[in-house]
This record gives structure tokens, sequence and C-alpha cells, in this order.
């Protein structure tokens, strides 16, 4: 005999479920059984991966899900009276399905999508009722299983023999004929307990009385018994309890058989309840036979009921298109030609065309035409909201993306293969990328869903799982731990997975520490330690929640809402429960609608520029661009001085200049340690370089180390080498190294004439244990053929050790395309460029480093001033002073700690003020934010002005006290009356008492309150001590020779830990010293003598030796590292061997001193 | 009555269902349909490890009410780890009668 599992719970129930579906469906599969539910809570968040599961394992998926419903006598909003079982009936053309999918949308459409919502998930009955019935044909196409979690199995306890009954009864009442059944569960528990055979027995006997149809289920939480502790922490984090807390309570399951039990174990079950109700063989079989015709019903046909892996896309007519969507295709594409190709003739217009028809050849074969208007039809929307977009990832391989304007890379150009994109071979909807400015990416959602109606449009949601720190916290809080202990340990958790813990305990320096007390504690009867890391890698990966994916968003037709449930997402937007796995099992169209903050930084400059040069003229003298034969200047900027960057030409050598110097801090792509050091030996000249340059950083070619030959042939230190003359046009660009996908499919189609669509797919199965030995085979057999065995065997060992990690030209020569315009803007227009970069701060750095980086240019920074400053970053012209003629950023309102965005706005509205007093009538800036905005030396000029003779530290004073009383009421102003212009008596009045405050109290205040040292670096408080001390500043590494012993101080701005050839983990660190960043390796020594301060500390004091990387570069070897913010700690006779004196200062505290709130001042990560 | 922590041998049938009890030396036949449960363990308190494939009886462990002949009735315990039986509970003489979960607590 089978058994049919119709209550299941997979990992995808956040904090419930412990078991990820093909693990219960190749359970349910060996034990032959012939089908397996998956009835996750609130949702489908596991279904798509059931069904995969479930046809991988070769039996029939049944998709249901566990709900909540509400109390029909109790407040509707907010009272739950149980939980039910919903299932879906199958092989009704999806009717049942629809049906789930929009009863699940009920459930969540009045909840509020952020998290503490008061509004639980859940139905009313009368929902559960209407959608248990097929609109149309008015037949069941749902079952609700009453089983232990509804209020009637939960009033099951005690000696209530009516109360069961009544609530039973209501259902039956509700609840259309045919539509509900009685589940059956047994976990075992004591007598009279949830989940007892005895509380079985009741709701067999009520449904047997009633007559409605019993059926038998575990109520599955995991697939085998190991699960259950599991599932214990996993309802500790849920309740946010203890597990003793718990079980008090108590609240746990009450036994661990919540398994995924086989068929014999489930009849055993259906005996012992059985026997335990009197009854016997026959009804015994009835039971089970309930349970087998419910599973028949439910039966799923992914194709028929669920449109399996068939493409779904708009319907042509909701964009505007009446004819055949191809001619359409093909009339704009010719279209194109003549905008992107001016004047194109002969045989390059013969090519042209012979590559278009190809294209639109495979577009029409798979009929993809309509799906190539959508994008079209959104990247023209949101051009004409005048907000920057740019395709991104291989969509950049196509032509006809770039005639109709969807990417904005000629293929053509750049050698970039069409089937590397899409193929007559591929049946999936190829992905199209869309980056948009950051600030306007919710603005162009809305815009879509306007567009397109909300009917066709989702967001799609990613899955959240459990990592290393949010693993251990929960652990520790179902154990009872500290939490201020738990954050210790957390904190010195870096990158790894959860799941390698104890592994990582053994292994790692900063958890040296760490380890050893939980050895310690094993030995004192101490358990929990051990145990925490036990339990830590139980919940590794597991799902949290899900949110929003950053750029998913789903486009279908009208029947979209019937094919995927949706819940408000915190933008207010609905949202899919279907992740980017589920998009193609789906057929779902998903465009990924990418905000980026480089892009909106960009056009902030751009905005910035036209605002202080408003003329052509202004911004060609302004920029030094050239003046062009015609005295004009260049054509990309218009007369009104906007530039038009898309239109920038890719040559401009002052840029590359400045790449080549490697301050690309804040350029796109390449200001990271490691592409500062990879653009300092490569020394790039062209754009094509910096293709090269940005697919050789990845992990793949880092890896597998083609760095380092491609150069030395690169700058011929080594001859380059090619295999076989046929494959040098393949590998020239890259002097012989295979670099780019796009080489590997030629050099595919070169040596075995495969065409390039199959030389995709054999790229695609490289590194694939299953399909790789196929592709070898063929290969051999084909280019034996035309070439001596030691070729074929030398190219199959590149393709096989680069295939899969080469990387896609055509997404490196989309990225190229904002790095040479972040770095055009950098070398043009540094003030627009840096106050774009600290407005909308894109980059991997803290916000802080830009502020250094623009001290390090020499571009004055601003301070805050109540009158001078808005809601955004601004560059003025400096009028007076030692800089008068410069362009200086003035410091920007936002992001002050404490000060409401309300304030804020009134602060904008009102200025200019003539006094504190005017601040507070007009602006209503509370006390608490007048002090901070004393503090950070807002109202100095203000104070000046007014002739007062105290400082900044006495106002702060006086704002301090006047904090303490009660507020007065503000004298009145009538409207239109003319008050006089006293000045600032107030400020005029303040007795000078105090010292003014130290640049260190300043710049403190300044990192307190906005993340950023503004007065002056923050490390200059340690100069003393660092001079003593024979520190080497960033400026002077490189004037050092190779192998120099140093050492370096600074505040960190980067920690990596990027993957290694070999395996042995490497970190990287960078600080900042105000004369620019030094770079430091740790190798694994260093770790080892640094320990617990590789991650844990803000300041560092670095000892290495120098590395040069090239005519520009040099980093640092790191052997030992030092807390510079204890200086107490600092080995003093080591690092002054001379046994010199020590400082007098050498204890004084820097301006980061008592500051915790703030961890975006340095580069800790997350 | 009360609660036990004591070893006792329990000879079971092919199913796992006690047959016969040895307890303080001398053998009892389990007369009458044993009764079996499982219950919780504070397994968080009780042990030091939980590692992934610890497998089943860290969460729950299985009960046994059994009644020897007619006359004394015993709550023994099965250890899943080292199939050792212990005696968890002593209910008064016979007649056994049904026993509140919270009572046999």
């Amino acid at each position: 005999m089978s058994f049919t599992h119709l209550h299941v719970a997979t990992a995808f129930s956040a904090h419930y479920g412990v078991s990820w579906p093909d693990e219960l469906a190749q359970a349910a599969a060996a034990d032959s059984a012939t089908a397996l539910a998956c009835t996750d809570r609130d949702g489908l968040y596991g279904t798509v991966k059931h069904i995969k599961a479930c046809m991988d394992a070769g039996i029939d998926p049944i998709v249901g899900v566990d709900l909540a419903v509400f109390d029909d006598d109790g407040d509707h909003r907010t009272r739950i009276s149980g939980r039910v079982v919903v299932l879906a009936h199958g092989n009704n053309n999806g009717a049942g399905y629809r049906a789930l999918c929009r009863l699940i949308s009920d459930a969540h459409a009045r909840t509020s999508g952020k998290a503490g919502g008061t509004i639980p998930v859940a139905v009313t009955r009368s929902e559960l009722a209407s959608r248990t019935l097929d609109p149309q044909t008015l037949k069941p196409v749902l079952t609700v299983l009453i089983g232990p979690d509804s209020d009637v199995g939960q009033s099951m306890g005690g000696r209530k023999y009516l109360r069961p009954r009544t609530l039973f009864n209501e259902w039956i009442n509700a609840m259309p004929p045919g539509t509900i059944v009685a589940e059956t569960v047994t976990h075992l528990s004591a007598p009279g307990e949830p989940l007892s055979t005895a509380h079985a027995v009741r709701m067999l006997k009520l449904a047997l009385e009633y007559n409605v149809p019993a059926i038998l289920s575990n109520a599955v939480r995991y697939c085998a018994q190991d699960g259950a502790a599991t599932a214990d922490v996993l309802d500790s984090a849920r309740t946010l309890k203890s597990l003793p807390e718990l079980s008090t309570a108590p609240m746990l399951q009450p036994t661990g058989q919540g398994w995924l039990k086989n068929a014999h174990q489930m009849l055993q079950l259906g005996k012992e309840i059985m026997g335990a109700a009197g009854l016997g063989k026959a009804d015994l079989h009835k039971l089970l036979s309930n349970t087998e015709a419910l599973a028949d019903k439910c039966r799923i046909n992914p194709v028929l009921d669920m449109g399996w892996k068939t493409p779904v896309v708009p319907e042509a007519s909701i964009i505007g298109i009446e004819k055949d969507p191809m001619v359409e295709l093909s009339e704009r594409c010719n279209a194109g030609i003549s905008r992107r190709f001016p004047g194109i003739s002969g045989s390059a217009e013969e090519r042209l065309r012979s590559r278009l028809d190809h294209e639109l050849g495979i577009i029409g074969n798979l009929g993809f035409g309509s799906y190539f208007l959508t994008v079209a039809e959104v990247s023209r929307m949101i051009l004409e909201m005048g907000v920057r977009v740019a395709a991104r990832g291989s969509g950049a391989s196509s032509l006809v993306n770039y005639l109709i304007d969807i990417s904005q890379v000629d293929p053509i150009r750049h050698d970039l293969i069409f089937e590397r994109f899409l193929s007559g071979r591929r049946s999936t909807l190829p992905d199209i990328d869309i980056d948009v400015e950051s600030a306007e990416r919710h603005n162009v959602y809305r815009k879509i869903f306007d567009r397109f109606g909300a009917e066709r449009v989702t967001l799609m949601s990613m899955q959240n799982g459990y990592r290393a720190r949010g693993a251990v916290r929960d652990a520790g809080m179902a154990l009872g731990m500290d939490e201020g202990e738990i954050s210790g340990i957390a904190k010195q958790l870096w990158r790894f997975s959860a799941r390698k813990f104890r592994e990582a305990l053994v292994e790692k320096p900063e958890l040296r520490e760490f380890a050893g007390r939980v050895e310690r504690g094993a030995l004192e009867e101490n358990q929990q330690l051990d145990l925490l890391v036990d339990l830590t890698e139980r919940l590794d990966r597991l799902p949290r929640h899900i949110s929003m994916h950053p750029c998913g968003v789903i486009l279908g037709d009208a029947t979209l809402l019937d094919r995927t449930p949706v819940q408000p997402s915190g933008l207010g937007l609905p949202m899919s429960q279907f992740d980017k796995h589920d998009m193609d099992p789906m057929g779902m169209l998903k465009l990924d609608v990418l905000g980026v903050r480089m892009q909106s930084a960009m056009a902030f400059a751009v905005r910035e520029v036209i605002r202080l040069h408003p003329g052509k003229d202004e911004v060609v003298k302004a920029g030094r661009h050239p003046i062009g034969p015609g005295g004009s200047g260049p054509d990309y900027i218009a007369p009104d001085g906007r530039i038009d960057l898309n239109a920038v030409p890719f040559d401009d050598q002052a840029t590359y200049e400045l790449i080549r110097s490697t301050h690309t801090l804040g350029c796109f792509q390449i200001e990271s340690p490691g592409q500062r050091e990879l653009i300092g030996k490569m020394a790039p000249r062209e754009f094509n370089d910096l293709i090269i340059d940005i697919s050789l950083f990845r992990p793949g070619p880092m890896k597998s180390d083609m760095v380092r030959p491609f150069l030395e042939h690169r700058h011929g230190f080594a001859p380059e080498v090619y295999p076989h003359p046929d494959l040098k046009p393949v590998l020239e660009e890259t002097h012989g190294v295979t670099v780019f996908h796009e080489q590997i499919l030629k050099t595919f189609d070169v040596m075995t004439k495969c065409g390039l669509d199959r030389a995709d797919e054999f790229r695609r199965a490289l590194g694939d244990e299953v399909h790789e030995p196929g592709v070898e085979k063929f290969f051999r057999k084909e280019a034996i053929k035309n070439y001596p065995p030691e070729v074929v065997d030398k190219v199959w060992g590149t393709l096989k050790a680069f295939g899969s990690f080469g990387f896609c030209k055509a997404h490196g020569a989309a990225f190229a395309v904002p790095t040479y315009q972040s770095a055009w803007l950098k070398t043009h227009h540094p003030e627009a460029f840096l106050a774009g970069l600290w407005e909308h701060d894109p980059g991997m750095y803290p916000k802080r480093l830009l502020v250094a980086e623009a001290r390090r240019l020499g571009i004055p920074i601003l301070p805050l001033d109540i009158n001078r400053s808005h809601a955004e970053y601004r560059v003025e012209k400096i009028l007076e002073g030692p800089d008068a003629g410069k362009l200086g950023i003035r410091l920007s309102l936002t992001g002050i700690y404490g000060l409401s965005g309300a304030e804020l706005k009134r602060i904008v509205a009102g200025q200019p003020y003539d006094s504190l007093a005017d601040l507070r009538a007009r602006a209503r800036v509370s006390k608490p934010n007048i002090k901070r905005l004393a503090q950070l030396g807002a109202f100095d000029a203000l104070h000046r002005d007014s002739g007062g003779k105290a400082n900044r530290a006495d106002l702060v004073q006086h704002l301090q006290a006047l904090q303490t009383t009660p507020a007065r009421k503000a004298a009145e102003v009538i409207e239109g009356q003319l008050s006089f212009a006293l000045g600032d008596v107030e400020l005029r009045n303040l007795p000078p008492e105090l010292p003014a405050p130290t640049r260190v109290e300043n710049v403190r205040a300044e990192l307190d309150l906005m993340a950023m040292d503004v007065s002056e670096h923050l490390m200059e408080s340690h100069r003393p001590l660092l001079d003593k001390l024979g520190v080497t500043t960033a400026d002077k590494l490189l004037g050092l020779r190779n192998g120099t012993e140093v050492l370096v101080a600074g505040v960190r701005v980067a920690t990596q830990t990027p993957p290694m050839r070999g395996g042995r983990r490497v970190v990287f660190i960078s600080i900042d010293d105000g004369t620019g960043c030094v770079d430091s390796v740790f190798f694994h020594e260093a770790q080892e003598e640094s320990g617990p301060l590789l991650f844990g500390t803000r300041m560092l004091l670095i000892r290495g030796t120098t590395r040069r990387t090239g005519p520009r570069g040099i980093s640092l070897s790191a052997s030992k590292a030092w807390d510079l913010s204890k200086p107490e700690t600092l080995p003093y006779a080591e690092l002054l061997p001379s046994g010199g004196g020590l400082p007098d200062e050498y204890t004084r505290h820097g301006p980061l001193h008592g500051i915790s709130r703030n961890l975006a001042i340095t580069g800790l990560g997350s | 009555m009360g609660l036990f922590s004591e070893s006792v041998d329990v000879i079971c049938t092919d199913q796992g269902q006690p047959l016969e009890v040895t307890w303080k030396g001398t053998s009892y036949k389990v007369t009458g349909e044993p009764n079996r449960w499982f219950e919780r363990r504070k397994w968080w308190a009780e042990e030091t490890r939980a590692p992934i494939g610890s497998g089943a009886g860290l969460v729950d462990h299985e009960i046994w009410r059994v009644q020897l002949e007619n006359t004394i009735t015993l709550d023994v315990v099965r250890h899943l780890g080292s199939g050792r039986w212990r005696l968890l509970r002593i209910h008064d003489a016979a007649p056994a009668r049904a026993v509140e979960p919270d009572e046999a607590a």
C-alpha cells in the first residue's frame, strides 16, 4: 500500500518548516508514494520548488496552503480562530489552482506588508467559502481540511463535549457541500494533550457523526525525526521566546512526531486511532481510502493546471499594437538602422542586415516578438520620464535591442554574439536587465503598474535565508543566552556558511577565543556554547522571510493574478510570492529594473553642472573640454550647458589618465582596492581595455590565474601564444588568454563547426559533472578531424579550466559604459561629481572616504550653514577668502541624526533666517535638533553676523539649558506684520564663558551626527603619536622601494575576503589616513597574529612590507595589526626600538572615541 | 506514586511492545494492552550536543504504561541511544485507571 501526505510544510514556511521540497519529494518517492502535497503556511512560497521536486522524483504534486481563519464572532481585523489546510483540485484546467492563488491573495490583502503590522495574514470564512467554488461552473475546486489546528481541533482539550460539535457544525453550515473534510492527526502525545490519539479519535467521531469524510495526515514539519529539534528552534525564532519559556507556556510541539512517516507507519497510526476509537478494519479502510481519494482529486497537472514553462507576455494590444508583433518589430528595427548607423552602405550594410535577419528569424521562431516590444515599451517609458536608463547583461549582445533603444552598446563594434543571449535552442524567456537611477526606481515601478495595469504587473520577491550571524542570534535566543554575549559572538562571524560553524571554529583566528570558550564550556558543563554551534548549523540557509527583490518586476497578461498569489510589499505595491527561481518554470516574464545609485549620482552631477554654468561656453571652460575645430565645443554639450553623457565619445585621454593614476575612488566598478591594483597594473588606454579589465576582475578569472599571463602578454614581457593560428582572430584582443564567454563560443565553433547556438549550450555544460563528459567527447571527435592531437588537448584543457569561469563580454561592455562616464565626470567636473556621490552614496565605501577624497583633491568642503545648506549637497562658487574662485561643496541638511524629514522640509522652505527665534517660529525645529545643528556649526555664520562674542560651546550650553526648561508659547507674528530687523538678540547677548570647542570635539560631533569628518580628517588628532611611532602616510608609500618594512595607520574603509586560488582565506583591509588609501593584505600568518582585530576594530595600526603592484600601484603585505583606538594596548617597546620616551599625548582619545552609533563611519561591513 | 529513574529489563514483541518486565530481580508478565505515548524532553538542558543527524530521541521519548500481572502499573521509558529501559513512574496498585497526564506528571 502507499500513503499520500496531504499536509506538509516545507522549509519555505518561514520559521516553521524544516525540510526542503526535494528532500521531502525524494523521501516520499522512496516510500513508493505516488503523490505529495506542499501546504506551506500563508502562501505558495515553496510550491514551484515542490512541483519541480515532484517531477524529478516521478510523483504527482499536490498544491495547497495552510491558512489562518478569522474568528467570525470576533474582531475581524485581528482575531484568529485557528488554521486550516486548503488543497487545490487538479486536472481542471487550473480552476483549482486559480482559486487557491486568489484565496491566498485575499488573505494578504489587508496586511500592511511591513514588519510588525497588526493585521495578521488570514481569510474570513466567507472568503474561504466563496473561493471553494469555481465562479464559472459553481463546482467545488478547493477542499478545506478541518484539523488539529482549526478552531474545532483546538477545542478538543478538556471535557468540553459540546464546543467542538458547535464549531464543526458552523463549518458545515458555512461551507458549500463537498468542500470540507475532517483531518485526523496523532503525534502520539500523552492522552488528552493536543495531537494525541484521543484527540484524533474525537475528530474522527465528529466526522462520522456529521457524515463528513475523514482523512489521515501527519501534519508534517520535517522530513525525518532529526528535524524535530530544528522545529523547536524555529518555534522560538517565530515567537521570539526562548525554549525554556516556550516549554513552560507550553507552546512547543507536544512531541517530535511530525515527520514524513512512511506508509507502514501511517497505517500503524490509523490502526492505533481505530483501536482507541473502538472501530474496526472497515473504518480504517474508509479513512485511508478517503485520504487517497482526496489525493487523487488534488493531483496537479503542472502544464494544464499551472501553465508550467509556458511563457506568457502582455497582450500586444496593451502596448498599442494591432498588427503581427513580428512585423512591427522588423519595422522598428529597420527604422533604427538609419538612426544608429547613419550613412551605412555597401558590404557593411549587408553584414548588418544579415545579422538583423538572423536575430529576427530566431525571435520569430520562438514567438518572442511581443516580449521585445514590451521591453522596448518599458525602456521608452523610462526615457520619457527623463530618467537615465541603460541595459545591462547579455541583452547587450543583441542588435535588435540596440536598434529599438533597449541597449546602448553597439554589438557589432564590440563583436558581441547574439547566441550568448538567445538562440533557437532555448525556449525560456531571455533576461533583459535595465539599470535606472536608484532615486527614480520606485517611480519607474509605479509607472509600469500604471502603464500595463495592476492586473498584469507585480513585483518579484526574494527569499532571505539564515546566514551565520542571524542564525547564531536566533540559536542563542532559543537557548535563552544573554543578548550581549550573543552579539559579541555574532560580530566575529565573517562570511561563512552557518553550516560550517564548527569547522570555522578550528580554522578562523578571529574565532579562536570563542572556540576556546566552547572547549572549556564542555569541560565545565556549561553546555550552551556547544549547543549554540549545533543549533546555528541547523538554521543555516532556512528561509526567514520574503522581501521585495531589489529589481524584479513581473509582467504578464490579464491572467497574471490567477497564476501567482500576491501580497503587499513594504513599498505598497503588490509582490508575488514567487522568487527568481520560479520565473522560468511558471513562464513568467521578469524584467530586472535595477536602481543604480551611480546613475543617480551622474544625473545629479549633470544637473549641478548646468546649474553652476548655465551655458555651453561656461561648461566647456569649466570642464576643460575640447573646443574643437569649429571653436564652439563638443556636440555632446547642449547650448544650455546640458551634457548628454551617452553621447560623450569613449576616447578622452584625460579620463584614461585619471584611471591609470588609480585615484578612482567613486568611479563605477573600478574603485575597490583590488580593482585599483588591477588598473594600476593594466594601465587602460581605451574603452576595450575597460571591458577587459571589468571582465578580468571576477572571482573566476582571479581564482584561475588568468590575470598574470594576460598582463605579461599585454606588457610584452612574454610573447603571445596561440594554440593554433585559426584561433588568433578569436583570442587576439586578450593577447591569447581566454577571458570572455564569447571567445569560448567562437573556439568551439571554429574547431568543431558546431554553430554558435550549440556552442553556447556546450559552454553552459562546462563545469557540469553530468554534461561535461559528453561535450568533451564531441569536441575531441570533431576537432581531431582538422587539428593535431596536441592542439586539441591544449584547447580542451583551456576550455575545461576557464570555460565555467569566463565572463560575458556583453556584460563587461554594458558595465564599462558607466565606468567610463563616471571617470569622465570625475576628470572634468570633480566637484559636481563628488557632490553627486555624497548625495547618492553609490559606492562600496563609507561616505566619509569620499569626503576625504574631496579634501585630497583640494576641493573645499563648506560647513553646514542654516541659511546656505539645502536638502541636498550643492556645489558653490566661493567668492571670498583664500579659496576665492574655487568651487566647493556645501554640506546638506539631510542625514543629520535626529532631524526629521518634516523638519528638514520646513527649514528649507523657510530659508533664510535672521535669528534662532525666527528658525524656531517658522521651521519649528525641536530643541534637541537645534542643539545638534549648533554642535555642527550650522549657526556659526549667523552668530558671527549677530556680533556676539561667545563661541559655539557657549551656544551649545545655552541651548542645552533651554532644552530642560518648559516651552513658552512663541510670540505670535500676525500675517503681514513687519518684524523689526533686529538681528539675533539671543545670539548677540550670549555671554562668552567657555573655551571654544577643540577640533577633536567638533569632528566627534560631526562623526556622531553625520557619520562624516568634515572640519578635518579624523586621523589628524592622532598625528603626534603616529609621527612619534614613525608611521608612513599613504601618499609617501609609492616612493618606497618594494619590500620596505613600514608602519601605517588609518581608519578602516573596506574589508574583503575574496575567494582565492588554493582556498586559503586572504583578508584585504583598506584604511584611509587622510592622504589616501592604504590597501593591506593579511595572509594566513598575519591573520593568526591579529586575531579578533581583523574584523572588530575601526582604527588600525598595521605593520607590513610594501608590495609594488604596478607603475602607479603599491600595497602592503601585513604582518601584524593593533587597535589604534586603544593606545594603551600598543607595544611601545616593540614599536619604538630606540627606547625613546612616549609622547605625552599617547593616550589621548581621537574623535571616534565613544561613538558607537554609526557603523557607516567605517568599512566594517554589515 | 512517585518518580524514579531506575533501570529495568523489558522483553518486547517484534513490534516493540513490552511483554515482560524484570524489576528488582523479579520478572512480571505484562497483562492487558499496554498504553504508549511520547513525551517531550528538555533537550536544551539535558543534552550537550544536538548536531544535525542526531536522529530520533532528542526531542521526545517513548513511554509505555504497563500493568504487571494485574497488580502494579509502571511507566517505563526506553532510551533510544542505548536501548536501555528505565522506570519512570510507579502508579497505585490496580485497578489501573485513566491517569490524566498532569496528574501523572
